[in-house]
Formats: structure tokens, sequence, C-alpha cells
């Protein structure tokens, strides 16, 4: 089905200073399936495993710059001479971000869509909507506005697209990175049924768990070579202890440890507080909303909310820091009552798409906005102080947006540490993060603590949670 | 949180006139009621033009815009035909301001946002298809209209970001608050626009290929009488 014989690839790219670099993303590397397999990549950030999926779906090298050595068959057909929107009709993509890869407005014409690229007949098409979302369970999303979905349901319509498209093979890249339990449960079961429709799947992923008993080949990647091969029976039996040694995202997830419900439970008494009361916001809508009668937040502490009600703890995250006007609520704070809305003078958030709050032209700039001073001075001993405590010290000069995701999260971090605001609150800092990068989270928010700071991680990653909570609220 | 923002309809109900229809009718109701004269044959096809889109937002069942927007309307109508003739000076000027801005720019905006409710971006695409546009340009409106939620969805974000980074002492100027507003946005829109050209591609659209639709989209009795009336109008509104 698939025949990836001796490919080496590098692609063109601009490194962070601007400057032209070849960066080799796979070295000699084959790889071959039959039909109906379920093939899973692992490995690293930046190991090569995206680059397998584009040369299967044509991307490479049809869309990115860069050298192409040997030679890539899917269904005997060459890729790379094959026009793209024909290997389409073979390979069915889905992307990590549920975001930008729809291009209707409606749900139901993008379900169509594929098909109708393929110039299919539309009462055929019709018919595959119909049956898909009978086996898919679609119909509350038929004939919704894009936009209103969440995450995990748009997601799940790109899964459909796909389905209605009836394509032998399927290419999903990182698709758990910006999907809540909820929708990595539902994403599961749709890869369930294909494997059951003998479709062959090609996933690279770094969050492993939901594909235990799926799999029926593992292949660990690193700089561009397959480091390790394993087969489905051997994958769905690796420990905790085997994949943190392999540097892997746990298989066998385990609910939050008894560990960590035991630190939480010796140190709730004798500790420092903030306590939200009555916290209550409605959603546009009108019907949705959250409540609480009463939240205690220790401060100095890592204190991870989880849960996975869906949106609902993105919102609680906004409400939190005082950025949802409409929420209602006060807050008992060092002795003081404040309304709800103040909380934007201690807090600081950072955003699980941390793009959004980098501004200036230089990682400098960014910080010293921060500082609540007017002396330059001062602006410029708290930006270096912020700097060196989350080790970022030699990135001043970079312009922010040509970090690597990891950086700009320390810079708005380093953003509040400079401002001074106690409160840091952290929107699901590790959504599609390697098991590397879920450790470096984990030691920055500690260090955080340890200067008296108060860290609140809203996630629904329990390795995280794991790994440094202090407290643990379930929602 | 997630408000959403409609552009465009997404219900699955078919669109109640054709997009072309439509777009006739948009054009139609714009020269007659920005050129048209306020007495003879032409006050009438005024009167008529203006009370089309009540027909469609009481179709759609919008009830209450479709009231708001008949009394002022009717209001306009009332003013240009009789008051407006027989008062003088200041007044007169007062009712002309009045009543104009409402006849001469509010029922094609009204017809308009008609348009949008009912029809949905796929109907569009494939009746703008069907009036053979270039693919280039059929595909490049097809992701405007898509872009517009999004950049507003952005925006949001990008306004939450930087409050939070608002201070006591700073004060973010009007310029500095544009770029740092533009910025991170414009950032976010090329990082969106490759990976949807990406999605696009693995997905089979491309130039010159034959696509199929599952919308109906095509001329019914309903769009004929349109096309009847409103030809009607402009015809009687050229020659007079």
């Amino acid at each position: 089905m698939i025949d990836i014989n001796n490919v080496t690839y590098t692609y063109n790219v601009t490194d962070a200073m601007g400057k032209r670099v070849e960066r080799i993303a796979l070295k000699n590397f084959s790889l071959n399936v039959k039909e109906g397999q379920v093939v899973v990549l692992t490995g690293g950030s930046g190991c090569g495993k995206s680059t397998v999926l584009r040369l299967i779906n044509g991307l490479i090298p049809h869309y990115f710059a860069g050298e192409l050595h040997g030679d890539v068959k899917v269904n005997n057909i060459n890729v790379s001479t094959n026009p793209i929107y024909d290997t389409a009709k073979i390979v069915g993509t889905v992307f990590q971000n549920p975001k930008n890869q729809f291009f209707n407005v409606d749900s139901t014409s993008e379900l169509a869509f594929n098909a109708e690229n393929f110039g299919r007949n539309p009462d055929m098409i019709i018919n595959d909507i119909d049956r898909v979302s009978s086996w898919m369970n679609l119909n509350p999303l038929i004939d919704r506005s894009m936009f209103e979905l969440s995450g995990g349901e748009k997601q799940k319509i790109a899964c459909a697209s796909i389905a209605v498209a009836d394509t032998p093979i399927i290419v999903l890249d990182e698709p758990t990175s910006n999907l809540d339990a909820r929708g990595i449960e539902k994403l599961r079961k749709v890869i369930a049924l294909w494997k059951k429709q003998k479709k062959t799947i090609i996933i690279a992923e770094h969050r492993l768990y939901f594909l235990k008993g799926l799999a029926d080949r593992v292949l660990i990647l690193k700089d561009g070579e397959i480091k390790k091969k394993m087969n489905g029976t051997v994958f769905d039996a690796l420990s905790i202890a085997e994949t943190t040694k392999l540097g892997l995202r746990a298989v066998n997830i385990e609910k939050i440890s008894d560990k960590v419900r035991a630190i939480t439970a010796k140190r709730t008494l004798g500790k420092r507080y903030i306590s939200i009361e009555n916290l209550e916001y409605v959603y546009p809508d009108g019907e949705h909303g959250i409540s609480r009668k009463k939240l205690d937040i220790p401060t100095g502490a890592i204190v991870c909310i989880v849960g996975d009600n869906g949106k609902g703890k993105s919102t609680l995250a906004k409400c939190l820091c005082g950025l949802n006007k409409k929420a209602k609520g006060r807050v008992i704070y060092d002795t003081k009552q404040l309304p709800l809305r103040n909380m934007l003078e201690h807090c600081f958030m950072v955003m699980q798409d941390v793009n959004y709050q980098l501004f200036t032209e230089s990682v400098n700039d960014e910080i010293q906005l921060s500082v609540d001073s007017k002396i330059e001075e001062e602006c410029v001993n708290k930006s270096n102080e912020a700097m060196k405590m989350l080790d970022i010290e030699d990135l001043p000069k970079l312009h922010p947006m040509a970090l690597s995701g990891g950086q700009k999260q320390r810079v708005a971090l380093a953003c509040a540490v400079a401002s001074s605001k106690e409160i840091l609150i952290l929107d699901e800092p590790t959504s599609g993060l390697d098991y590397y990068h879920m450790i470096e989270v984990a030691r920055v928010l500690k260090m955080l603590t340890d200067n008296n700071r108060t860290v609140i991680v809203i996630t629904h990653d329990i390795e995280l949670v794991n790994e440094c909570a202090d407290y643990v609220i379930e929602m | 949180m997630d408000i959403s923002i409609n552009t465009f309809n997404t219900s699955g109900d078919r669109a109640l006139l054709d997009p072309r229809t439509s777009i006739y009718a948009i054009i139609v109701i714009s020269v007659v009621m920005i050129g048209g004269r306020l007495s003879g044959i032409e006050y009438i096809l005024r009167v008529i033009s203006c009370m089309i889109p009540v027909v469609f937002l009481f179709a759609k069942k919008n009830y209450k815009l479709g009231m708001i927007y008949f009394l002022l309307a009717l209001l306009a109508m009332i003013i240009e035909g009789s008051a407006i003739q027989t008062s003088s000076g200041f007044l007169n000027l007062l009712l002309v301001i009045i009543s104009g801005t409402i006849s001469r720019f509010v029922p094609q905006f009204m017809m308009a946002y008609c348009f949008m409710s009912y029809t949905k971006v796929s109907e569009l695409i494939v009746s703008l298809e069907k009036m053979h546009l270039p693919d280039v340009v059929i595909i490049s409106l097809a992701v405007m209209f898509r872009f517009f939620p999004t950049i507003a969805e952005e925006n949001r974000c990008v306004v939450d970001a930087m409050n939070m980074r608002k201070t006591k002492t700073k004060k973010f100027s009007l310029i500095e608050r544009l770029e740092y507003q533009i910025v991170p946005i414009m950032m976010q829109s090329v990082r969106i626009a490759d990976e949807l050209s990406q999605a696009a591609m693995t997905k089979g659209l491309g130039i010159n290929i034959h696509r199929t639709h599952i919308c109906e989209v095509g001329f019914r009795y309903r769009d004929y009488l349109m096309i009847i009336l409103l030809t009607a109008i402009l015809l009687l509104f050229f020659i007079y």
C-alpha cells in the first residue's frame, strides 16, 4: 500500500537569525505498510514523524521546499510526480489544528467538500453523508456553523469529511494536540471504526495512551532515523518506567497518582488561600455557563485544575484572571475583598496559543513592556531578572515570533514575572508537547513557585499533573 | 468565550432565491432607491422596491427586524410622498435629511442582509461558477468569507492578551495599540493561511479540476417572478 524506500529529505528553512539553512528531516528512511495496518510514528519534536506523513500525502514535494532523494509510492503511484489533487483521492489527511483545516462556514458543506473536489456524483455524496453520520453519531453536528463547534467537534468533522470521501489511506498529524480528554476519546472511537473497515492508518503523535489497543506497529524516530520498532502487543504493555526511559509520553496512563493525592490531602491545612465566592458566568447563548459557590486556591504552590468538561475550564481561567467582564463573583485575597474583575491587577494568564501574547520586535522589548514602572533603569533591571529566572538570557535580541513554542511560552512567563503579578494562570501549557518539553514546563513551574508565586494550571494532561502538582482541584 | 459570528447561512435550508437573483435584486434596489426622484412613476417604483426586503425578512421569520424596517420604510415613504411636497424652509430640509438617509441607503443594505442570512457560502460559490467566473477569483472569495469570522476570533484573543499587559503606570498610545494588535493578528493570519493551503491541497482542491456540489442551485418559479418584477422596475425607471 505504502512504500517509502531510502528517503532522505532536507527542508530549506530560515532560522531565528534570518539566515537560510538546510535542516535534515529524514535520513535513509524506509517504511512499508500493508493494507489495513495502523502504524504509529512517535518521538520528540522535530524527529521527522510529520515529514513522513507529508511524503505520503504529497505535501512533500508539492508544497514544502526542500530536497528529496529516494522514492515514495502509494498504491504503486509515485507521489512526487502524481498531481497532489489526485493523491488526495487515495490519502486523506487530518491535521493538528482543528481551527485551520476547514474551508466552509457550515458543517454540512465541509463534510461534502473533499468528495465534491473529487467530482463525485452529488446524490452519492448526500447518501454517504447520511451513512457516515449514522455510524459516527454526527447528527447534532449537521447544519451548524463551524465557528460554534468545539475543537473536538471540529476534529470529528475533519475525520468525517475524510470518511465521506472514503480514501483507503488516512494520515493523522498530531490529531490530539488541541483536544481535551473528551475530544481524544471521540477520535479514538473513529480510529477504531476505521481499523475495522480495514483502512490503512498512519498516525504521528506524542500522546500515546489513546492508541493502546489500536496500533499494529509503532516506530520511534530520532533525528530522522528509526530508533526502535515494536509491534502492537509490546507497545500496549509498556509501563510508565519504560516509556519514560524511551523519552515518550505514557501508554498506560494512570489516574492522578496516589502520591499527588496524598500531598494534596496533607497540605490543605494551615495555608493561605485565595477564595473565590459565588462565581457565575453564562455564555452568550444564555443556556450554558459555569457556576461555583466557593473555590479555594492555596497560594505559593502549583495548583492544577483538572476535569474534562469541555470548554468550561478555559472559561474558568478567563474568569479567574478577570478577563471575562460579564463574570460575577468576588475574591478574598490577602484579607482584602475585591470584585472578580480586579483580579486582572494580580493575575497573568499564559494562553494556550501563546502567539496572541507577543507583540513587539524583540524579547527584550516584550519583557520591558510589562514592567510596571516608567523609570528606564528599573525596567531594565526587572526584565534582566525575569530573563535570568526563566533561562532566556541569550535571547533578548531575537524576534519573539522566530522562537520555538517552548521559548515563546517562557517569554510570556518572563513578562508575567517582570510585571510583578503574583498569580500566574496557564491554560493547557503542554498541549502538543513531547515528553521532554512537558518535563521542562513542569520544571519551570516549580521554579516559579519557589519564588513565591501562585501558579494555577488548567489542564487535562494527567502526566503533567503527576509531575508537578502541589494541589489538584477536580471540576 | 466563543461568540458565534455568522456571516452566512449555516442551516440546512435551501436559499429562498438563487444567489444570482439576489444579487440582481440588490443592484436594482440600489439603482432605484439611490437615483430615483420623489414624484411620478419613480416614486411608485421606489415604494415597491423598498418593500421587497420586507417580504424576505418575514419569509425568514425575522418578524422583529421585518416590522422595524417596514415601519421605517413606510415613514420615509410617507414623508417623501406628502410632507416634503407641502413643507418649506428648515422643516423641509430636516424632513429631506431624515427620509433621505432612510430611503436612499437602508433598503439595499437590508436586501444584502437578507441575501446573507438565507444564502450558504457554498451556494454562492456554485452560482459564481455558473456565472463562469474564473476559479482563481472564486477560490479567493471562498477563502475570504471564511476569514472574516476567523479574524474576529483572533482579534478577541489579542485584545484579551493586551488587557493583561496593561499596567498602572504605562498606557498604550493609539499607535502602539494599533501595532500591538495588528502584528499578532497578521502573524496568526499568515499561519492560518499556510495551514489552510496545506489542508486545501490534501483535500483535493485545485484550479481546473471538475467539482460537483451537493447544494441545489438553480432558478425556480419564484426566481423567474422576481426577475420579471425587477426587470420591469428597471425598465420603467429608465424609460420614464
